[in-house]
C-alpha cells in the first residue's frame, strides 16, 4: 500500500480504526477496543503509527505510544509463561524462566540486569531500583506480572522510536485527519507542555537544592561539576539571562568569564546543538548527592522545576495583594 | 609565572619526555582505539588537546615522545568519528567505569596531610577545608592534597568491595574486570562487557544507585517489624545484615547516640552485646531489644547500608563521554604511573612503590613544605623549607605537586 493509495475507499475501514486508535489513546490514555476483523486491526496499527508521527508533536507522540504499550502488558497478563518469553526474545532480552525456589519465592523469571535497568530505569516506584531487588550473578528475579510491566516499557520505548520517523507529505484529505487529530488533543490537554515554566525570578519559590547551590555559589565556595550544571539549567529555564548567570559565577576564585560564557550559553541553547538543556531529576540529583534533603513539597514532585512551578502557586497565594 | 617556575616546569617536562622516549613502546592504546577520542593535557599552556583520533598505535606512540604531555587520556565511549565536535561524533556505546578516589572516602587519616590556605588573610591549616577561616570567615581557599598510604588503603578496600559487587551480583566475568592504580589517590575499574556498552545514563545511574546504597527501601529487603535479613542472605539483603551485625558489635555508646537513638536504647545495646551477637545464629536481633521501635531500627539500617555501600565517584560512571587516564602514562600531578593490576594481586599491590616510573637518578631541589612520604622503599621528609638531594621519583613527586623546585640535576646515582 502506498500513501497516496490510502485516500482510496477499499482502505478506509483501516484509516478509520487507525484514527480510532489514537482518539482512543488521546482521550482516555488506553486502547481497549478493536477491529473484529483482523485485516483491518493489524495494518490500522501502522496506519497509527504513521498518523501520530505526522502530527510531530512530542506530548501525543508521548500519549499514543503509552497507550499502545498499556494495551499489550494488559493481553500479556492472561498471557502464560512461554508466550511471555517468547515475546521477551523478539526484543533480544536476556531471560531465563525458573522454578519457584526457598530464595526467589513466587519468581518465574530471571532477567539480565542490562534488560531491567534499561527498562525499569524510568519506573517511579522504588520497588523497580535494582538496589531493592534480587540480584545475583547478573540476574534480576521477576513474577510473570513484573515481567509484563517490564516488556509494557519495551513496547512503548520500541513504539516512540517508530514514531520518530519523518513523514513527507501526505494527501490533503490526510493532513485533514492529522490536524483534527492534534486539535482534539489540545482540547482536552491543554496547549503547553508541562515542561513549560513561569518566566518569572522568585527566589522564595527555589527548591532547597537549588537554594543551597544558590547559596553556596554566592558565598564564592565551590561547586561540583553537575552542581554548576543543575543551577544554571534551573536559572536559564526559569527565565534569568545569560548575563545575570554568569554574574553570579563571579564570585568564584577560578572563575574564567570566557568559559563560563560559552558554558552559560551552550546551556541556554544559544551554541553548538541549540539544545536547551533542562536540570536533572530529582533522583539524579539524589545519586550524586546534590539534594540537600527533602522539605514536603519535594515529596510531591520529581524535578526541581516541577517543584518551582508548584511553589509559585503557592506564594503567589500567599503574596499580600498590591494595592 | 616566575622564572623558576618555568624552569622547574620545562624540567618536569624533559623527565617525562625521556619516559615515553624509553617506554612508549610498552604503553598499549585502548581496545577499538580508532573508535575513542584522546586528549592530551599540554604542559606548557596547561591546555587540552582535545578531539584527536588514532588508527594505529605508532601514531599514537610517536605523539607521546614527541609532545610528552602531562597527562594523557581516552574516552571511555567509542564514536564513528571521534575527531569531530562532541555532537557530530556520533556516539556508539561506551565501557561501564568506576572511579574510587581518596577524595570521596571519609579516611581513618582525616587527610591530616592535606592542607589548606586561606584565600584572603592567608590563614593556614591541615586536614579538609572548613567552611570558614577561622581567622577572617572568609569561605574561599587553596588546598593541597597528598596521597598517603591510609588513603590509599581506604581506596583499595572499596575496590575490592566494588569488585566483589561487580563478580558476585553483576555477575561480571573476572576477566572482564581491568583494575588500575589511578597514578594519585585511587583506583580506576573498567568493565568492557559487550552487554553493557549501549546503557544510556539513566540505566547507569541504577548501577551506581546500587553500589552506593541510593534509593533503598528497607521494606524490600526484608527488614520489617520484628523481622530483618540474615547474614548469609545474598545481595543487599545480606549487606543490610553484615553492617547492622558489624555496627552494633562495635559502635560505641556516643556513635549508637549520634544517630540518634535513645538513651535507654543505647544502654539496652551496649549492655545485650552479648545476647545481640548470639542471636545471628538464629534470626537475628531483630525482635529481642525492647524499646527498639521501626525508627530505631531505620537509623541502624540507614548506618549499616553506610558502612556497606562502595565510596565511588557518581560522575564518573554516569557520563557516557567521560575521558580516563591511558594506563603506563605518567600522572601530572605526582610522576607515578598509571598501573594496572591484576585481580589476584590486588591485595598486595602498593602503589607508592609498584607505580614508580623513574627509578635512576637524583636531584637537588629546595622544597618549601611535604609531609612524609614513602615512595619505592624509603620513607622522606617532613621537610620544611629545605634544600635537599631526592631520588628522581621522589623529587619529581614534589615538583609535581608544586612543592618544590629544581636546584640541580645530579648525575650520579
Amino acid at each position: 500500500m502506498k500513501i497516496d493509495e490510502l485516500e482510496n475507499l477499499e482502505y478506509k475501514p483501516i484509516l478509520e480504526r487507525a484514527e480510532a486508535r489514537i482518539e482512543e489513546a488521546v482521550l482516555f490514555k488506553s486502547i481497549s477496543t478493536k477491529s473484529p476483523k483482523d485485516d483491518v486491526e493489524i495494518p490500522s496499527f501502522p496506519i497509527a503509527v504513521m498518523l501520530v508521527a505526522a502530527t510531530a508533536d512530542p506530548r501525543i507522540k508521548r500519549t499514543y505510544a503509552l497507550a499502545e504499550a498499556k494495551r499489550v502488558s494488559n493481553q500479556l497478563k492472561e498471557e502464560n509463561k512461554e508466550v511471555i518469553a517468547k515475546i521477551a526474545e523478539n526484543f533480544n532480552w536476556k531471560l531465563k524462566t525458573i522454578e519457584n525456589s526457598p530464595s526467589t519465592p513466587s519468581c518465574d523469571f530471571a532477567l539480565h540486569f542490562t534488560d531491567f535497568v534499561r527498562n525499569a530505569a524510568t519506573i517511579q516506584d522504588k520497588k523497580w531500583k535494582l538496589i531493592n531487588r534480587i540480584l545475583l550473578n547478573g540476574e534480576v528475579y521477576l513474577t510473570k506480572n513484573e515481567t509484563s510491566r517490564l516488556l509494557e516499557e519495551e513496547v512503548r520505548r520500541y513504539i516512540e522510536k517508530k514514531l520518530e520517523t519523518e513523514v513527507g507529505e501526505l494527501p490533503p484529505s490526510i493532513t485533514a485527519r492529522v490536524e483534527r487529530l492534534k486539535q482534539l488533543f489540545f482540547q482536552k490537554r491543554g496547549k503547553t507542555s508541562w515542561e513549560e515554566v513561569p518566566k518569572e525570578i522568585v527566589i522564595p519559590a527555589y527548591p532547597p537544592c537549588i537554594k543551597s547551590l544558590y547559596g553556596t555559589l554566592s558565598s564564592g565556595r565551590h561547586l561540583s561539576h553537575i552542581g554548576r550544571f543543575t543551577l544554571t539549567t534551573f536559572l536559564v529555564n526559569i527565565g534569568m539571562t545569560v548575563e545575570s548567570v554568569i554574574d553570579l559565577f563571579r564570585a568564584l576564585s577560578d572563575f574564567n568569564e570566557r568559559m563560563t560564557r560559552y558554558q552559560v550559553e551552550h546551556i541556554a541553547g544559544g551554541r553548538g546543538s541549540r539544545t536547551k538543556y533542562i536540570p536533572p531529576r530529582c533522583d539524579t540529583l539524589r545519586t550524586h548527592g546534590v539534594c540537600p534533603g527533602m522539605d514536603d513539597m519535594c515529596k510531591t514532585v520529581r524535578h526541581p522545576l516541577g517543584y518551582y512551578r508548584r511553589k509559585m502557586r503557592v506564594v503567589r497565594s500567599e503574596a499580600p495583594a498590591a494595592s | 609565572m616566575s622564572v623558576i617556575e618555568i624552569e622547574t616546569k620545562a624540567f618536569v617536562q624533559e623527565k617525562f619526555a625521556g619516559y615515553y622516549r624509553a617506554s612508549s613502546s610498552n604503553i598499549q592504546p585502548p581496545t577499538r582505539m580508532e573508535n575513542r577520542e584522546f586528549a592530551f593535557l599540554i604542559f606548557k599552556e596547561r591546555i587540552m588537546m582535545r578531539h584527536k583520533g588514532f588508527r594505529n598505535s605508532e601514531n599514537f606512540r610517536s605523539l607521546l615522545k614527541s609532545v610528552a604531555p602531562s597527562d594523557v587520556y581516552y574516552s571511555s565511549a567509542h564514536y564513528e568519528r571521534p575527531e569531530e565536535e562532541m555532537e557530530a561524533k556520533g556516539w556508539l556505546g561506551a565501557d561501564l567505569v568506576f572511579d574510587i578516589d581518596a577524595d570521596h572516602i571519609p579516611t581513618p587519616c582525616n587527610k591530616q596531610h592535606d592542607t589548606w590556605t586561606c584565600n584572603k588573610c592567608g590563614a593556614t591549616g591541615r586536614g579538609t577545608p572548613p567552611e570558614r577561616c577561622p581567622q577572617c570567615g572568609e569561605q574561599r581557599f587553596e588546598d593541597k592534597t597528598w596521597p598517603c598510604e591510609v588513603c590509599l588503603e581506604s581506596a583499595k578496600e572499596e575496590t575490592i568491595k566494588l569488585i566483589d559487587v561487580l563478580i558476585r551480583n553483576f555477575g561480571v566475568s573476572s576477566e572482564e574486570v581491568k583494575v588500575a592504580f589511578s597514578g594519585h589517590r585511587g583506583y580506576h575499574v573498567h568493565v568492557e562487557s559487550e552487554v553493557i556498552q549501549t546503557l544510556d545514563q539513566v540505566a547507569r545511574k541504577e548501577i551506581v544507585d546500587y553500589m552506593v546504597g541510593v534509593g533503598l527501601e528497607p521494606h524490600l529487603l526484608g527488614v520489617e517489624k520484628g523481622v530483618g535479613p540474615n547474614l548469609d542472605e545474598a545481595g543487599w539483603r545480606g549487606r543490610i545484615a553484615k553492617g547492622t551485625y558489624d555496627f552494633l558489635n562495635t559502635a560505641t555508646p556516643a556513635q549508637l547516640g549520634e544517630i540518634g537513638l535513645k538513651k535507654g536504647v543505647v544502654n539496652a545495646l551496649v549492655g545485650q552485646r552479648e545476647r545481640v551477637l548470639e542471636s545471628w545464629r538464629d534470626k537475628g536481633p531483630w525482635k529481642i531489644l525492647r524499646g527498639l521501635g521501626s525508627e530505631g531500627w531505620r537509623k541502624i539500617v540507614q548506618k549499616a547500608v553506610e558502612k556497606q555501600s562502595v565510596k565511588i565517584d557518581t560522575v564518573v560512571t554516569t557520563d557516557v563521554h567521560r575521558l580516563i587516564r591511558l594506563t603506563d602514562t605518567l600522572h601530572g600531578k605526582t610522576g607515578l604511573k598509571k598501573t594496572a593490576v591484576s585481580l589476584s594481586d590486588v591485595e598486595r599491590f602498593d602503589p607508592m612503590k609498584d607505580a614508580v616510573a623513574f627509578k635512576e637518578g637524583a636531584v637537588r631541589l629546595a622544597v618549601s613544605e611535604a609531609p612524609e612520604f614513602t615512595l619505592g622503599n624509603q620513607t622522606f621528609g617532613p621537610y620544611k623549607d629545605l634544600r635537599v638531594e631526592l631520588p628522581t621519583a621522589a623529587a619529581l613527586f614534589l615538583l609535581c605537586k608544586g612543592a618544590a623546585w629544581v636546584v640541580e640535576e645530579t648525575v650520579h646515582v
